[in-house]
């Protein structure tokens, strides 16, 4: 059985869709770096400023990154420099790995959602993908605009730091979702940022070396709950 | 119907403690000698359970492979089962022509089975040391796993739990379904555990295995007075 209707699927589902943390894409074992953060003595109460550190940071990467593999598969560019770009800018071994294995969980979804969608075979075709790349594809699938994936970049980012802290720190739900929508101004001035790029070598190059060194440091570690 | 030139992908599930790891331990001891094997496992808290299996030598290093569950190990064996597929199809990728593959999942309680999307065919554990009224107990993996096994049966004097009483109570839950007394000194049930794992093999290779849901719910009536299980494919 394949589905016929996902072409044609309006582009506000399918983004919520993408958005949704019921997607199956093993969402539920990423912390978004909050685990190692919280185990080195970083604050709960701390979790805001983390999440505009994120959003200022390496998020903006994987956004900037999503926005210009977009506009080279539409442009039918080879997505190699893009890749590139990301690769350079993500000097962590662990968030590398952890980024490509999201992009196959992704990529082995897409598949299934899309299977005549020439931008997911473009996609497949590179060897491990980062998920960034992946979204893209997704994206070019449903007809999203750039801004639209940038947001879902940067909230699906926000959502994931949030989700875990429920589970290492555990609080008033109510307070946690609050800490997403305060967070929202930041999401969209992130992608507005982003949003109109083409070119890789603009894809935003302010990396945090706290975040990588957290993310190499639970690599390594043999007490994890989640697997980054 | 799964493709049958892959590895059958057999499960092992149950509360805590009941001895999954031991028992994948000893299936790679019994089989490795003419089957090929892998192991993912499904830790809670650590890769206590992947460096349990890997140091028992039972088994190379690198054909058992850890998946973090994120505090869900329910959601990763049964609604988001993507993290173990994809644990799964790297070691069939990476190790042409694997006979089976064990998937542990992180312990649960009782209400924890795995989708049939994920494993052909499963075994729930319980043990003697966790109360002779678990079997009586029921619940979807006691009732309509494949396989249960009653573990540690050799523990049970010193728990004050009779081994027969709980099999018979299982068998009266399960509709005729296997249910096994396990000791690891005793090798009669481990033979018995051996041939049942064996046997699976041969049905999945003749095409003939049907991966079964044991289902989260109870079996339950919709005032029709028909009761459904929901153990058959939908």
């Amino acid at each position: 059985m394949t589905s016929s209707s996902a072409r044609s699927a309006p582009a506000e589902i399918v983004a919520m869709l993408l958005a949704d943390a019921r997607l199956p894409v093993a969402g539920h074992t990423q912390s978004a770096g909050l685990e190692p953060a919280l185990a080195d003595g970083m604050e709960p109460a701390d979790v805001p400023v983390y999440l505009e550190l994120r959003l200022a940071t390496v998020t903006a990467i994987e956004a900037g990154t999503a926005v210009v593999a977009l506009h080279h598969l539409r442009a039918g560019h080879d997505l190699a420099s893009v890749v590139e770009a990301w690769t350079a800018r993500t000097p962590s071994p662990a968030l590398r790995e952890v980024a490509r294995h999201q992009g196959r969980a992704l990529l082995r979804l897409l598949v299934r959602l899309w299977p005549h969608e020439p931008a997911i075979a473009a996609v497949a075709d590179l060897p491990a993908a980062p998920r960034a790349v992946v979204l893209a594809a997704a994206a070019q699938a449903g007809a999203l605009r750039p801004i639209t994936l940038a947001r879902i970049v940067g909230y699906d980012d926000v959502q994931t730091v949030v989700a875990a802290a429920l589970k290492l720190t555990p609080m008033d739900p109510a307070d946690a979702t609050a800490w997403v929508l305060d967070a929202a101004p930041e999401i969209e001035a992130m992608a507005e940022r982003v949003a109109t790029l083409t070119d890789p070598d603009r894809i935003p190059r302010i990396g945090s070396p706290q975040i990588e060194a957290w993310a190499q440091a639970h690599a390594v570690s043999t007490r994890r709950l989640f697997r980054a | 119907m799964p493709d049958s030139t892959r590895s059958l992908r057999l499960g092992v599930c149950g509360p805590v403690g009941t001895g999954k790891s031991s028992l994948i331990a000893l299936l790679c001891r019994e089989l490795s000698g003419d089957l090929a094997l892998g192991v993912v496992t499904n830790d809670i808290y650590t890769d206590e359970d992947a460096r349990f299996l890997r140091s028992a030598g039972v088994l190379d290093a690198e054909r058992i492979r850890a998946v973090e569950t994120g505090a869900c190990p329910h959601t990763a064996i049964r609604d988001d089962i993507t993290a173990n597929l994809m644990a799964v199809e790297e070691l069939e990728a990476d190790f042409p022509g694997l006979d089976i593959v064990l998937v542990e999942s992180g312990g649960d309680n009782l209400t924890a089975t795995f989708s049939p999307a994920l494993v052909d065919t499963q075994i729930f554990l319980i043990d003697v040391a966790g109360g002779g009224d678990v079997a009586r107990k029921g619940g979807p993996g006691i009732t309509r796993a494949d396989l249960l096994v009653v573990n540690k049966t050799d523990l049970a004097p010193h728990v004050g739990v009779d081994p027969k009483q709980m099999v018979r109570d299982a068998g009266s839950v399960r509709d005729g379904r296997p249910v096994i007394a396990l000791s690891r000194t005793d090798p009669r049930s481990v033979a018995a555990l051996v041939d049942w794992v064996r046997g699976r093999l041969a049905t999945y290779r003749a095409g003939t295995l049907e991966p079964a849901d044991p289902g989260p719910m109870a079996p339950h009536s919709h005032g029709d007075g028909v009761v459904h299980t929901h153990a058959h494919a939908h």
